[in-house]
């Protein structure tokens, strides 16, 4: 792999996750996180000389949505600014891009989602083909259900799996401050929980959530300066499959083998046993096993058996505030390596393998592996 | 049965149903309850002390705190303003009229409004207005409890005193 600019995560902030915050819109929830992020990052927003936001049209209602946020991620004098339609983890990958152009130095991304004004039932309804699948009333619970359909058909996990799953990340969220649910709950009693779509229960899904993120990136140089313990990006890659989820595998994610793949090559490792921590962009405990097959990660069903912690915020299973979701993963990643993870924090980790996810089914991946040190001298 | 049909079908109707609703917040909620009141609110930057209404949580040019809420008078002037000649959707008003920039007395930044009760040509750069209100009991805390500005009569303002503000 030739040599690349070693680029940091150097803070974050977010706004509690909540299924509604009747008293602040989109932009009045992201500007503290901004100002926060910023603060974290010991600058001022002279010092950010790029921004780039991830959110979506169709969850807050409006045309060219992005635009509303401007005048909190800070637009004077006119910045350099840009969006993506897609998860904000997209943002920072679109950013650390920038930065490998050498455009920019330190910049900000922004993950909003006003999520309670809408119906998510059915903007995401619209995510999908209008001919043959939106047509039939599918959302992302439906799609998903299939797919965990397909996996247990194949695997041969049951229910009491699924539930085993769920419990373990609800056990983690309990001790995550920052996500939404924060009460463990035994697998017996999640198995009790009514199927909202079989084979998935209300006990395995995610509850509507909200919130706004920012995250700060810098290039070496710069991000010595704006944390006592940058967090170096060592390797990163996405890959997209079809849209029509017939024509894919459900059972496995062959996007996120292959995002994976190029992201450890980049960073020169072996594999995903080389990480201590590992953070899923998992909304179901399907798509969890799915992405464990796909990283070479155990099932860690019935008991642990060593290998990096996964899943150590409780996953979004615990929160799934919508365009914010991916972002959270790699600031669970920063948190960790920089030990900014409090009672979760996984002891001695220096490496982290980060993953999020877009689409129906697992349409779309993004893996990152992070480091405590740089990655290139 | 391997003919294709004749007549194809050339689209599909899809009625989409997204149904929002839009959380004012509570600067917005503030200003908008006002209105019902005959009362506009504004908020002060931290940082430079221009005045913004509708009241804003955050100055978009300092990037500071708006926390301190300011009452404005319902009077300004016309800083720009256009004389409208063709039907526009969703508004049924006696053409031609004029829609106008005005800035409060005090305010740094304008709002916008129908300019009545006077010819479409005595409107100018720098004419004094002041609101005419819905009367009481029918303001409902939105945009339209200010039926329109009126001119005042006073003397129109030197363009050296708003052009900070076009």
């Amino acid at each position: 792999m030739s040599k690349l600019r070693n680029v940091a995560i150097v803070g974050f902030a977010q706004a509690p996750i909540v299924a509604e915050n009747p008293h602040r819109t989109a932009p009045e929830m992201l500007y503290p996180v901004v100002r926060q992020a910023l603060a974290n990052a010991n600058v001022e927003r002279k010092d950010i000389d790029y921004q780039c936001a991830g959110s979506s049209d169709y969850v807050d209602g409006r045309a060219f949505s992005f635009s509303q946020v401007m005048e909190v991620m800070g637009a004077w004098p006119p910045v350099q600014d840009s969006h993506v339609e897609m998860d904000a983890a997209w943002a920072a990958h679109l950013v650390w891009v920038k930065m490998q152009a050498e455009e920019c130095d330190a910049a900000i991304v922004a993950g909003f989602g006003k999520v309670s004004e809408g119906s998510p039932m059915h903007v995401l309804n619209l995510q999908l083909d209008p001919f043959y699948h939106a047509s039939l009333g599918l959302d992302h619970v439906s799609t998903s259900a299939l797919q965990a359909s397909a996996y247990m058909a194949k695997s041969g996990v049951d229910d009491a799996g699924l539930a085993q799953v769920a419990a373990r990340n609800r056990a983690a969220g309990a001790k995550n401050p920052d996500t939404q649910l924060r009460q463990a709950v035994s697998a017996a009693e999640l198995q009790k929980t009514p199927f909202v779509t079989s084979p998935l229960r209300e006990g395995y899904l995610p509850p509507i959530g909200e919130t706004a993120t920012c995250l700060v990136l810098a290039a070496e140089g710069k991000a010595e300066k704006m944390c006592d313990r940058p967090v170096w990006i060592h390797g990163v890659d996405h890959r997209i499959e079809f849209q029509t989820i017939g024509a894919r595998d459900l059972t496995s994610s062959a996007s996120t083998k292959l995002a994976a793949k190029n992201a450890f090559e980049m960073a020169g490792v072996k594999g995903v046993n080389d990480a201590q921590v590992v953070e899923l962009g998992s909304t179901t405990p399907a798509e969890e096993l799915i992405l464990r097959d796909a990283l070479g990660l155990p099932s860690g069903l019935g008991g642990t058996s060593g290998g990096p912690v996964v899943n150590p915020s409780g996953s979004p299973l615990c929160a799934n505030p919508l365009m914010n979701t991916g972002l959270l993963r790699l600031a669970e990643g920063f948190r960790q390596l920089s030990g900014r993870a409090g009672e979760r924090g996984v002891a001695g980790a220096k490496r982290a393998v980060v993953h999020a996810s877009g689409g129906h089914c697992l349409q779309q991946n993004i893996v990152w592996v992070l480091g405590t040190e740089r990655r290139w001298t | 049965m391997n003919q294709p049909p004749e007549e194809r079908v050339k689209f599909i109707q899809t009625d989409l149903v997204l149904p929002y609703h839009y959380v004012a917040g509570d600067y917005k909620a503030l200003y908008l309850r006002a209105l019902k009141d005959k009362k506009i609110l504004g908020s002060k930057c931290s940082a430079t002390g221009k005045v913004f209404v509708p009241p804003l949580m955050s100055s978009p040019d300092a990037h500071a705190p708006c926390e301190e809420i300011v009452e404005l008078p319902d009077r300004g002037i016309v800083t720009t303003f256009c004389v409208v000649n063709v039907p526009v959707y969703g508004r049924d008003i006696e053409l031609p009229y004029v829609v106008a920039s005005v800035a409060l007395d005090g305010a740094d930044v304008s709002i916008y409004g129908l300019v009545q009760e006077c010819k479409p040509e005595d409107v100018e750069m720098g004419t004094r207005v002041q609101a005419v209100w819905r009367p009481d009991g029918e303001r409902q805390g939105d945009h339209s409890d200010i039926k329109y500005f009126k001119p005042t009569g006073e003397p129109k303002a030197p363009l050296e005193s708003f052009i900070h503000r076009l």
